[in-house]
């Protein structure tokens, strides 16, 4: 996977785990490395807080497939001025800068604090309106707000607004052992548990240099791939009622709540909580691996006609064909991930960027679509659905045929920090650990959902205010993880 | 359209017979901790099990611990299976915050302003208008709540409607601890609602802030802004879970 190393001159290379690079600059030279870096073509990820003695920032960045992470003094004016170079940057740094230099931070509202009640007006013209669109939906959703300025029907401007759910939940892991930690990832985003367990458990693991037994990391690769089966899954159902093709509805919430009792019998857990941890899984999945894999072969069928229907009904895909377009340039622009990114070309997932665990060996084929439009992402999801149950036969044959250790001890009282990454239903989660003599002192969590929907601003070219619903759920993302 | 038609009748019926046949959980489903009596005294040290301090140990040794506050992470199954155990159960709802503690010592009744609702929803051929606001949930909750309108749980076939508008809704369902910025959007939501109202609260985030409730940014709660009428403990709590939490609201189931 590796291409020519990424060269910056004057640059310290500091010792990391496999497929991790980092680059430690001096006082004022965190802006050169960062233009270095997307001028050299990379992906931004993340830009967090570090470092015991003096604050410094750090930055990842994925580049030929590795994460390179660049650390500097933290000075929060240059910051500021990057937030406006690289638009992907702009929603973490504000963030970052709200939260440890807030002094720093002048003028206009705060990213972090939103308020329900205040509304912009960007657009004048006559009868232009904004209508604030959440915190409070007009259905089951999460909590979230967008500001939308429309004459009625063209969309001129749309503001996102998250953060109305900030829980504070890097906070919550400090001072935890790893072990008991775990709990709290898979709490960060709920519908997405075992990545967010995963990622940590991974985090810890190359922090602590353990290694994990192949038979956990197929259970891993089980339980992820159930997973994303659920959300494509979900993202389909509520595209389907959002056109009112109801039995299309039932039908996709129906396999989803197979995979969802699936996922009951494995774990006793309807979301699969509580068997990942750092070390590898706590116990086998409780269910006949034939009788699973006689699932796996059920869900199969049922999901090739229903996709078949789906593409043959025009009422359904005329309303996605064409909608919310993003362009190739605008998702490198924003680096966004997943589903998005790869439904507008950009064959973008970590699952084959930086294989890990039984990714390594599963050979994944990544799915992208050309057009950029909400059928290319619905689309995308269908194709990585039919690649899951791929995956996830062969992952479960393994099983079948070989036995073996489920978890590795974690050495006690050690210290170390590294970074762990999961392709999760959304897009490319990473999330960044620091241990102190066994417990964890600092956590940092770059979820696909705030990346991507930075993007949202943009979803609406030529788009009218009934395409709402349609571009919302074609992004598929979810609040809980981007406001953590 | 037809083909989506002959497709859906081909699947037959799969919706559960609940609440008027009992609905089983999978087996090694983990509906709740119940507690195993032991003779002798246990050690207060128990209490460190527990990531959400769910576990109490008086002093005579007597364990219980409170639903509420319990994330279903199983960490005190793993370390003393002799004293707490998963039980397979949805029917975990209580209707006062007390009532969520095993081995239970409180008795729990309805709230006068649930028990109007109850009579009135009789007097009204049962239907019931339900909305729901996320106060910061981990996002299990919505999709739990959402299943309930899916075929295998389809509740309308008890009456339970779902409404956009708050000034429609008799029962609000709350997920998640409450946050800053969701506290008034909760204020507000629940008094535009007309009387007599239900609340559920959603979620162990829900009835204790779970794992979240740690630091200033959550009220810990959503009994710690509005009452509560009915809590359904639960990381997230199933389908019939929040289910049975709604007939309990609407007094149509006692217990």
């Amino acid at each position: 996977m590796n291409g020519a190393a990424f060269d910056l001159p004057g640059a310290k290379r500091e010792p990391a785990p496999p497929d991790e690079v980092r680059l430690r600059l001096g006082a004022g030279e965190f802006d050169r490395g960062v233009r270095a870096l997307r001028a050299a073509g990379a992906r931004f990820v993340t830009a967090f807080k570090t470092g015991a003695r003096e604050p410094t920032v750090a930055g990842a960045f994925a580049l030929h497939g590795e994460l390179i992470i660049l650390s500097a003094p933290l000075e929060p004016e240059s910051l500021a001025a990057l937030a406006g170079f690289w638009p992907a940057m702009s929603w973490p740094v504000r963030e970052l800068l709200e939260r440890v230099a807030p002094d720093s931070v002048v003028g206009g509202p705060r990213l972090t604090e939103p308020d329900a009640s205040r509304i912009d007006r960007g657009v004048t013209g006559l009868d232009v309106f904004t209508i604030p669109y959440g915190p409070v939906r007009s259905g089951i959703f999460e909590a979230i707000q967008f500001q939308i300025e429309t004459g009625g029907e063209d969309v001129p401007r749309i503001q996102t607004r998250p953060f109305f759910k900030h829980r504070g939940m890097e906070a919550r892991f400090e001072g935890l052992a790893p072990e008991r930690a775990v709990y709290v990832a898979e709490r960060v985003a709920g519908i997405a548990s075992a990545a967010y367990a995963c990622a940590f458990s991974q985090a810890v693991e190359r922090a602590l240099g353990v290694a994990v037994p192949a038979r956990a990391e197929r259970w891993r690769a089980v339980y992820l791939e159930l997973e994303r089966i659920a959300c494509h899954l979900d993202v389909i159902a509520k595209e389907a009622e959002t056109t009112a093709l109801y039995v299309g509805q039932a039908r996709f919430q129906i396999l989803k709540e197979q995979v969802t009792r699936l996922r009951a019998r494995l774990t006793g857990s309807r979301f699969a909580r509580g068997v990942i941890c750092p070390g590898g899984v706590r116990f086998e999945g409780t269910m006949e691996l034939d009788e699973l894999l006689g699932a796996v072969d059920s869900l199969e069928r049922d999901l090739h006609r229903d996709r078949h229907l789906f593409n043959a009904t025009a009422s359904m895909t005329d309303r996605l064909i064409g909608s919310g377009q993003l362009s190739r340039a605008l998702i490198e622009n924003y680096s966004a991930v997943g589903p998005l990114a790869r439904g507008s070309g950009v064959a973008t997932d970590a699952r084959h960027e930086r294989p890990y665990g039984d990714y390594k060996r599963l050979g994944l084929r990544v799915v992208t679509r050309p057009e950029g439009d909400a059928m290319a992402r619905v689309n995308v999801r269908f194709g990585e659905l039919s690649e899951s149950l791929r995956m996830l036969r062969q992952s479960i044959d393994q099983l079948r045929r070989s036995d073996g250790a489920l978890l590795a001890p974690l050495p006690r009282s050690r210290s170390g920090a590294a970074s762990g990454w999961v392709e999760a239903p959304q897009g490319e989660l990473l999330i960044w650990v620091e241990l102190g003599r066994g417990v964890l002192r600092r956590v940092h969590i770059a979820s696909p959902s705030l990346r991507n929907w930075a993007l949202f601003d943009h979803a609406f070219p030529k788009d009218v205010l009934t395409d709402f619903a349609f571009i919302e759920h074609s992004f598929g993302l979810t609040p809980a993880g981007a406001d953590r | 359209m037809l083909a989506w038609i002959a497709r859906g009748l081909r699947q037959g019926r799969i919706t559960t017979g609940y609440p008027r046949a009992a609905e089983s959980p999978p087996p090694g489903y983990r509906g709740a901790i119940e507690v195993r009596e032991q003779p002798g005294p246990a050690p207060a040290e128990l209490r460190a099990l527990c990531p959400t301090g769910a576990i109490e140990v008086d002093g005579g040794g007597r364990v219980s611990v409170d639903r509420g506050r319990c994330i279903l992470c199983g960490a005190c199954v793993e370390a003393a299976p002799e004293r707490f155990a998963f039980v397979a159960a949805y029917e975990t709802a209580a209707r006062s915050r007390g009532a969520l503690t095993v081995p239970r010592t409180d008795e729990s009744t309805l709230g006068p302003l649930s028990q109007t609702l109850a009579e009135q929803a009789r007097a009204l051929g049962r239907s019931i208008h339900v909305r729901h606001i996320d106060c910061g949930s981990d996002g299990s909750e919505e999709w739990e709540i959402q299943a309930l309108w899916n075929p295998y749980y389809d509740v309308q076939r008890l009456g339970f409607f779902l409404t956009a508008a708050p000034r429609h809704a008799d029962i609000l369902l709350v997920s998640g601890p409450v946050t800053r910025a969701m506290r008034e959007p909760l204020e507000r939501t629940w008094q535009v609602m007309p009387a007599p109202k239900a609340l559920i609260a959603v979620g162990t985030d829900a009835c204790s802030g779970g794992l979240a409730a740690g630091g200033s940014l959550t009220a810990g709660g959503v009994d710690g802004v509005l009452p509560v009428d009915v809590y359904v403990p639960g990381s997230p709590p199933a389908p019939i879970a929040i289910l049975h939490a709604l007939l309990l609201a609407t007094g149509r189931l006692a217990t």
